[in-house]
């Protein structure tokens, strides 16, 4: 029996803005002058609420932060896409995503204060919480994929993780599954070059994440994560794919996290300044800025009026934080088991016996 | 209304952080979000941004101080605090909730019916320690804290409950104690038991002092060379200048100047004085700079400055570094950068240097130079006894590397130009 080639796969990469803000003609959406300042104005508003998170943690007004800059077009891009009926199961930095598509910023600044309430996402919008674990939330996403499929909706499951997860057995499995079973969902990996402090060369063997969508049967491309109109344009065409029932699909938006992992990191540890550097000349707004600049669509007049609404915004949401009514120490005990342990029982009841608080 | 500023938790499960250095100073306006001071924590060198526009007020800490998480670390006038959750969410036991507090509240409550009502959380103790406290009828508001961040402990609550205060308890009250009623119970000074000493943890300051000295002096093999020094021409000399410059309004001069300029001036000649010792590669480390660091006395303790290039720098350039840097000292606003770097260190109480000592080098240098009091004196000059100003000046070296001899040349070139102030000024 001779050795024939069983299959052959591509990967491909998508970019149409480059990091000196000129587009690619052939490949360009076709999206309204208003839709393309929307995709700037959504990357700015992202920017702005993340800053203040990152000085409201240095005031010790909320914990744990981990910032999204570098991020926004990874996240406008696809954003633009998403309909009420799709399904987000989140990680921890798609706070982007998350206020795109109506998540009070409140509510995500009090998550970071540890506040269980933060997890009870306002109905109306299609969401898990936040999943701290590494790529569990990718399990969801694909079951929640499942559902759509079974219920015959015309809608995807979203699910978020960063080039970490796709280490982690969960990944694996997940991707399986909605191949076997042709679950509606997207796969939308955010490719941020590090693990906290692994590098993407530590990560895997694999050149991109991207073709390893292939090994469980199903198509993954790669996307210049810092390109908003690339992301728009891959995620638009993916979640169609993954709607229409066509099985699942994998994104990897190719981008980089500025700022640390978190607050309670330091990435000038472990990472190459010149390398952080390179970076912020293929920042993902400032190629948008470039372009609609050129385009006579932005002027900096524009940007200071948006930016000064939205940080209007930003306070209010701040206000609206710090008028939020105290949650009962026993939040912590409440949501995790529909039937609470004995030792869980015994220790909230101290916990009510030596807090006033605690009812 | 005016608010405190507390140390909050900028990175997961921090106790403390220690000063790198103020971005502003007090009575300076700061705007929303603008930082005010830079902070170093296990994690990273963080800016802390003020949490609304107000005027500095009060700086509490200096750079290079260690700060726990909850210590009220800047002072603010301005607007009221924003919107709170609250009185339960007193910065004290919940640092990493609120950041600020209202320092216009009275810190406790003011009487033993409003202890009793206070809010327990508000204290810092492990639910052993509370449950410790219930059991012996201890109010947490009546332990005198001696863990770490004001923490109470389980000794605490012990010694509490022998304590014969206990207005809490009414089993053992009793009248005869009235002003432990109305007063607030840590206003009372503590005097427990028979005894007589007390315990102070040592400041940040005060162990960075207390590990270099003990350092030195575990690994350098110190040798002091004492000599004496007439400095009754110097002393002329510096008088006139003074006089001159400070009618031009000019910075004091005193004599330090003469001393870093000529002290580094000498260092030129003798390279093995300015370098310091590398103890890993067992290497001698030769320094093209002359920074002359002076050990400077300040509320806080000893800190020790530097003059960077004190050999191309003039008299009135290192006198004015002196007195900015003697001012922001007072201040707190010397920078960590601006007490590093060091090849060579001056020591001077000035009246107060006695007649010699012998000063420990200054890790990882080679030698250091102390300057003690000058007074007058019998000198025998060209055979005549006469009253002369001299003072003692002792030199500590490293014998490891430093030889006798080597030492005592620098020393006699050193004395030379202090004594014959005509050889200093050919090195201005």
């Amino acid at each position: 029996m001779p050795i024939i080639e069983v299959n052959h796969f591509t990967t491909r990469r998508l970019q149409i803005l480059d990091p000196s803000g000129v587009v690619d003609e052939q490949l360009m959406p076709d999206l309204g002058d208003e839709a393309l300042v929307g995709l700037l104005c959504s990357m700015l508003r992202m920017r702005t609420f993340d800053e203040k998170a990152l000085n409201l943690q240095r005031q010790g007004r909320i914990g744990t932060f981990g910032s999204l800059r570098g991020q926004e077009a990874a996240q406008a891009g696809l954003t633009l896409n998403l309909i009420d009926e799709d399904w987000l199961v989140p990680s921890i930095r798609e706070q982007g995503v998350l206020e795109g598509r109506g998540l009070p910023m409140h509510l995500y600044y009090s998550f970071c204060k540890g506040d269980e309430r933060a997890s009870q996402i306002p109905d109306g919008l299609n969401a898990t919480p936040q999943s701290i674990p590494i790529a569990s939330q990718l399990l969801h996403a694909a079951g929640l994929g499942m559902a759509l499929k079974l219920r015959n909706e015309e809608a995807a499951a979203v699910g978020f993780a960063g080039d970490g997860a796709t280490s982690e057995g969960d990944f694996h499995e997940a991707l399986n599954f909605a191949g076997v079973f042709g679950a509606q969902t997207l796969f939308y990996i955010q490719n941020n070059g590090w693990a906290i402090s692994v590098p993407f060369s530590q990560q895997t063997a694999a050149e991109t994440i991207a073709q390893k969508a292939f090994a469980y049967g199903f198509e993954g491309m790669q996307v210049d994560g810092n390109d908003v109109l690339a992301v728009y344009v891959a995620s638009r065409d993916a979640l169609d794919h993954v709607r229409s029932g066509k099985g699942p699909y994998l994104i990897e938006a190719l981008t980089y996290r500025m700022e640390s992992h978190t607050t309670a990191d330091d990435h000038t540890r472990y990472r190459p300044a010149a390398e952080v550097e390179a970076w912020r000349a293929r920042d993902p707004i400032s190629r948008m800025r470039t372009f609609l600049s050129r385009q006579g669509l932005w002027d900096e007049q524009q940007e200071a009026e948006l930016v000064a609404k939205v940080s209007a915004e930003v306070e209010a949401e701040v206000e609206a934080l710090e008028a939020m009514p105290r949650p009962p120490a026993t939040d912590i005990f409440d949501y995790m088991f529909a039937e609470l342990p004995a030792t869980l029982i015994e220790q909230r009841q101290q916990l009510i016996a030596e807090s006033r608080n605690g009812k | 209304m005016a608010f405190d500023f507390r140390l909050p938790d900028v990175g997961e499960g921090l106790h403390e952080g220690t000063l790198v250095e103020w971005l502003v100073a007090v009575g300076e306006d700061v705007a929303l979000d603008q930082p005010f001071a830079r902070i170093e924590t296990d994690k990273a060198v963080v800016d802390l941004p003020a949490p609304r526009a107000a005027r500095v007020t009060q700086l509490h800490f200096s750079p290079g101080d260690l700060i726990e998480v909850g210590q009220v670390m800047i002072s603010f006038s301005g607007d009221a605090p924003a919107t709170r959750d609250g009185p339960a969410a007193d910065a004290a036991a919940a640092p990493t909730g609120n950041g600020t507090s209202d320092s216009a509240a009275p810190a406790r409550p003011p009487s033993v019916a409003a202890l009793e009502d206070s809010d327990p959380r508000s204290f810092l103790a492990t639910p052993h320690t509370r449950a410790l406290a219930r059991k012996l009828g201890v109010a947490l508001a009546q332990v005198r804290p001696s863990g770490r961040g004001g923490r109470i402990t389980d000794e605490d609550v012990e010694r509490a409950a022998q304590q014969p205060v206990a207005a809490t308890r009414p089993t053992t009250a009793t009248p005869a104690a009235p002003s432990a009623v109305t007063a607030p119970p840590r206003a009372v000074p503590q005097v427990i038991g028979e005894e007589r000493e007390e315990r102070q943890p040592l400041s940040h300051l005060r162990r960075v002092i207390a590990n270099a000295m003990a350092h030195s002096k575990r690994t350098a093999a110190h040798v002091t060379h004492v000599d004496e020094a007439d400095v009754t021409d110097l002393l002329a000399i510096q008088k006139r200048a003074c006089q001159h410059i400070e009618t031009k309004g000019g910075p004091k001069l005193t004599l330090l100047p003469y001393f870093i300029k000529a002290a580094a001036s000498a260092l030129i000649d003798h390279p093995l004085l300015n370098a310091s010792y590398d103890e890993d590669a067992q290497e001698i480390v030769y320094k093209h700079h002359r920074h002359i660091g002076v050990a400077v006395d300040t509320a806080d303790g000893l800190v020790v400055p530097v003059i960077r290039h004190a050999d191309q720098k003039d008299l009135l350039t290192i006198a004015s570094e002196l007195a900015d840097i003697a001012e922001r000292a007072r201040r707190r606003q010397l920078t960590l950068d601006e007490l590093k770097g060091a090849t060579f260190t001056l020591s001077s109480l000035g009246p107060l240097g006695g007649a010699f000592a012998t000063p420990i080098i200054h890790h990882p240098e080679l030698a250091i130079v102390g300057l003690h009091a000058i007074k007058d004196r019998p000198a025998v000059v060209d055979g005549q006894v006469l009253p002369r100003k001299t003072m003692f000046i002792s030199c500590s070296y490293d014998h490891r590397i430093i030889d006798g001899a080597v030492a005592a040349r620098f020393m006699h070139d050193f004395l030379e130009m202090v004594q014959k102030p005509d050889l200093l000024m050919l090195r201005l």
